[in-house]
């Protein structure tokens, strides 16, 4: 099965390292991946996008517009920059993060809303699944790491759950932080579990 | 033998160790820096890995390496190879006795911010051989055949990547390496292939350059390393498809049988060796089909040299390309261009919405880059700044050049400062030129401490040599910071490594001559004010050096030891400090003034701009 994930956010968030540890346990589970990170600026809290395709063998790095099954938005204006590459029908998840740049924040240039954010994942004829930035839970007192939450959100109510095993993306996670594994798998958990408004 | 993922510039430097490479040089470039990287990550005993001057100084080495026997690899970006192009086409003359292979990155689709080039064209300006992966599997098996190639026909090498295929990471089964052969260094006197002296010699040595060329081409041939399928009825069409485009084919082809495309009706030419073109190929498609389609990013390379082959032939079908028009010689490609192709070529009758997703990004809010919290280019563009406004003069009517790294995110807002960028170390020739011109405003040049050992150098002593009056500005911070910190001369001795040593600026540039040398903290903004008016106002050349560790590796290290915090009584919310530093540490919450403790570096800038005393540092440890 052919399945491509359009991920993208803000350099800072750990979006790359949403779409590495998808890689990772498509690796586990013996399916084929090519993973394409674009991160020139992604330490000055510039765009970041990455695009993971699973299940061709070998696979040009870029997904074609109206190609993505899946796309992942860790920040809500940065959405609107996968809208064109996901495919009618496809599921957006969301993460309503709002990171506002110098001029936005100072009020001399515009910022969308959620409600225009929303309008025009809908006009794709995207499915979006919402997750609001304050329901985050605590772990042991102290705020879970955002972007594991955000997977495991895809992953509970997205057709992401169907391609990859929950095994395989735990075991990815133990592989990658084997001191915060259980803080991470917890981050991970409760994103399974996440009430999430589902739209479209 | 293990499986890896990795991506395509890790997969050259892995091809690379196991075909016995004993020297590795290169200077860092988005997007090919990660493979040379890669390389000092390991640990190599009796193979030699550095990080050079410049392109042009890496090349030399490896060249050097190659002339005694050995097997080198240099790496750069594109914009890296037009600096080493001189000395290229006088190894390319020459030829060479080991392996010598040069690997560089393209980026269509601009996604590293330099000239979209096509290196391509260098490989057909210098008759030298190149191979173009389409994935970071076949990047690891084309680098061994690169040394093969480059030693069996004595002839430099190129391998390309664009970014797409460098950066993508994928499966790739690696083999062991081990230690290189064992190889004595040979010494060859031989003037008619090492030097350029006389006519004879040089016309001789272009005769050998044709005659390599060819032969790599055999070699090419023999190993197969372009592939050719002819459909089983004649009169259909062909498909040639060059580099990463020749992934996208299956994916294409694909979609296209959605719409009563038959790929078993299609030749296929995939070509991996992009340069010398493949002409017994392409004629045996061209007598096989009616009609082709040319798939490849940027430069109409192939396609030029299949028309070519087409005129000889007297061949009357039709080419699908750029240079009809169908396809742009602009940005990179997928797979719409290869569903384009077949539509234009089949007539297939595929919908244009079948391709063209909802657009939405025109709602989204621009996001200029800027420097990181605690940068200190920060201090020193708001000091530039600071210090014009001080000295009575309008932005718009004092030039100041920019350069190549993170120093010239000082074009972008809330500093403004930075006017144009050339290439490496242009800053400084540019500026004379300003002057030359006429122009009776001070004009200032401005470039990083790596861009300062590239090219920087030459630039500075003829401004010195011709008296030009100017005020440089080296922002040293003590790495090469934008490619993702790698040492560079100037780095501090402790991370220069084994047998490295540290080059001092503050050595040099006095050494040079200058008639005023300055040396200022931008982290102090009123005494570095106060250091640049002084060094604008005077006569002759000045330099001024701003030093400060780049914030990210001083931050990493956990040295920093104050940060800045709000005091809310005092804080009006003027947001003077975020005008002025434009700091990604600084925001405003639900109406207040944040510093965020996990961003800030206790640069200390925020509270030197600040009016009403309303941000003080608090030590940490």
């Amino acid at each position: 099965m052919n399945y491509d994930i359009y991920l993208v956010g803000v350099g800072g968030q750990g979006v790359l390292t949403i779409a590495e540890l998808i890689t990772e346990a498509a690796y586990l589970q013996g399916l084929p991946v090519n993973y394409y990170p674009t991160e020139g600026m992604a330490q000055r809290g510039g765009f970041v996008k990455a695009q993971v395709r699973l299940g061709r063998r070998f696979v040009g790095p870029n997904i074609p517009e109206k190609g993505a099954d899946l796309a992942i938005s860790m920040e809500l204006s940065e959405s609107l920059k996968a809208v064109r590459f996901l495919k009618p029908g496809g599921d957006f998840v969301l993460w309503g993060h709002i990171w506002l740049p110098t001029a936005a924040m100072l009020g001399k240039a515009p910022y969308p809303t959620l409600d225009t954010v929303r309008g025009q994942i809908e006009r794709a004829g995207a499915r979006l699944h919402y997750l609001d930035p304050h329901n985050l839970p605590l772990f042991q007192g102290e705020l879970v790491p955002d972007n594991l939450y955000v997977l495991g959100a895809a992953l509970g109510c997205s057709s992401l759950g169907k391609v990859l095993s929950v095994e395989a993306v735990k075991q990815a996670v133990r592989g990658r932080w084997q001191k915060a594994a259980e803080r991470n798998l917890f981050a991970l958990q409760a994103g399974m579990e996440a009430l999430i408004e589902v739209e479209g | 033998m293990a499986r890896q993922i990795i991506n395509g510039n890790e997969a050259l430097a892995l091809g690379a160790l196991s075909a016995g490479v004993k020297v590795v040089t290169g200077y860092p470039g988005t997007p090919s820096t990660r493979c040379l990287a890669s390389l000092l990550a390991l640990d190599l005993p009796q193979r030699h890995i550095e990080w050079s001057t410049n392109e042009k100084v890496a090349l030399e080495i490896a060249a050097g390496a190659a002339w005694a026997g050995q097997r080198a690899l240099c790496t750069m970006k594109m914009s890296g190879l037009n600096v080493a192009y001189d000395s290229l086409i006088s190894i390319a003359y020459s030829g060479v006795v080991g392996g010598l292979v040069i690997y560089v990155a393209d980026d269509p689709g601009v996604n590293a911010g330099m000239a979209e080039q096509d290196s391509r064209g260098f490989a057909i300006m210098a008759d030298l051989p190149m191979l173009e992966p389409a994935s970071p599997v076949e990047a690891y098996r084309l680098m061994q055949d690169a040394f093969e190639l480059s030693e069996e026909t004595g002839t430099p090498v190129f391998i390309r990547l664009v970014t797409a295929v460098a950066n993508s990471k994928t499966v790739v089964d690696v083999e062991d390496y081990g230690l290189p052969p064992q190889r004595e260094a040979q010494l060859i006197r031989d003037i008619n292939r090492f030097t350029k002296a006389g006519a004879a010699i040089c016309m001789q040595q272009h005769r050998d350059l044709i005659a390599r060329l060819d032969k790599a081409g055999e070699w090419i041939a023999a190993h197969g390393l372009n592939e050719l399928n002819l459909s089983a009825a004649p009169n259909g069409l062909g498909v040639v498809a060059a580099g990463v485009a020749i992934a996208y084919l299956d994916e294409g082809f694909e979609l296209a049988e959605r719409y009563g495309f038959d790929p078993q009706a299609v030749s296929l030419l995939k070509v991996r060796a992009v340069h010398p073109f493949p002409a017994a190929e392409a004629r045996t498609l061209l007598e096989h089909c009616q009609t082709v389609l040319v798939l490849e990013e940027l430069e109409p390379h192939i396609e030029k040299s299949l028309a070519a082959e087409a005129y000889r032939m007297n061949w009357q079908g039709r080419i699908i390309g750029k240079l009809d028009g169908t396809f742009s010689r602009v940005g990179a490609y997928d797979v719409r261009q290869v569903i384009e192709g077949l539509d234009r070529a089949l007539g297939l009758s595929i919908p244009a919405e079948a391709l063209q997703g909802y657009a939405a990004e025109q709602y989204a809010a621009a996001r200029p880059i800027t420097v990181c919290a605690g940068c200190p280019h920060r201090g020193t563009f708001m000091a530039i700044n600071e210090a014009l406004r001080k000295l009575r003069y309008r932005k718009d009517e004092v030039m100041v050049t920019g350069d190549i790294g993170c120093t010239i995110l000082g074009m972008n807002p809330p500093f403004n400062t930075v006017w144009n960028e050339v290439s490496m170390g242009a800053s400084i020739g540019l500026a004379q030129g300003y002057v030359h011109a006429g122009v009776k405003t001070p004009v200032i040049a401005t470039m990083g401490d790596s861009t300062f050992f590239h090219a920087g150098i030459p630039g500075l002593i003829n401004a010195i040599q011709h008296q030009v009056p100017l005020t440089l500005i080296i922002m040293d911070n003590g790495w090469t910071a934008m490619t993702g910190m790698q040492v560079n001369p100037g780095t501090c001795a402790t991370f220069q490594g084994e047998g490295g040593q540290q080059i001092d600026i503050a050595k040099i540039v006095p050494a040079l001559g200058v008639d005023h040398f300055y040396q200022m903290d931008p982290s102090d903004l009123r005494s570095s004010v106060e250091i640049l008016k002084e060094a604008i106002q005077q006569p002759g050349v000045k330099v001024v050096l701003s030093r400060m560790e780049c914030a990210i590796q001083f931050h990493r290290r956990g040295d920093n030891t104050e940060l800045a915090v709000v005091d809310m009584e005092k804080c009006a919310l003027c947001k003077l400090c975020i005008t002025q530093t434009g700091c990604p540490a600084l925001s405003i919450e639900e109406g207040e003034l944040k510093i965020d403790p996990a961003l800030c570096t206790g640069c200390s800038l925020c509270m030197a701009v600040c009016n009403l005393n309303a941000i003080h540092m608090e030590r940490v440890k």
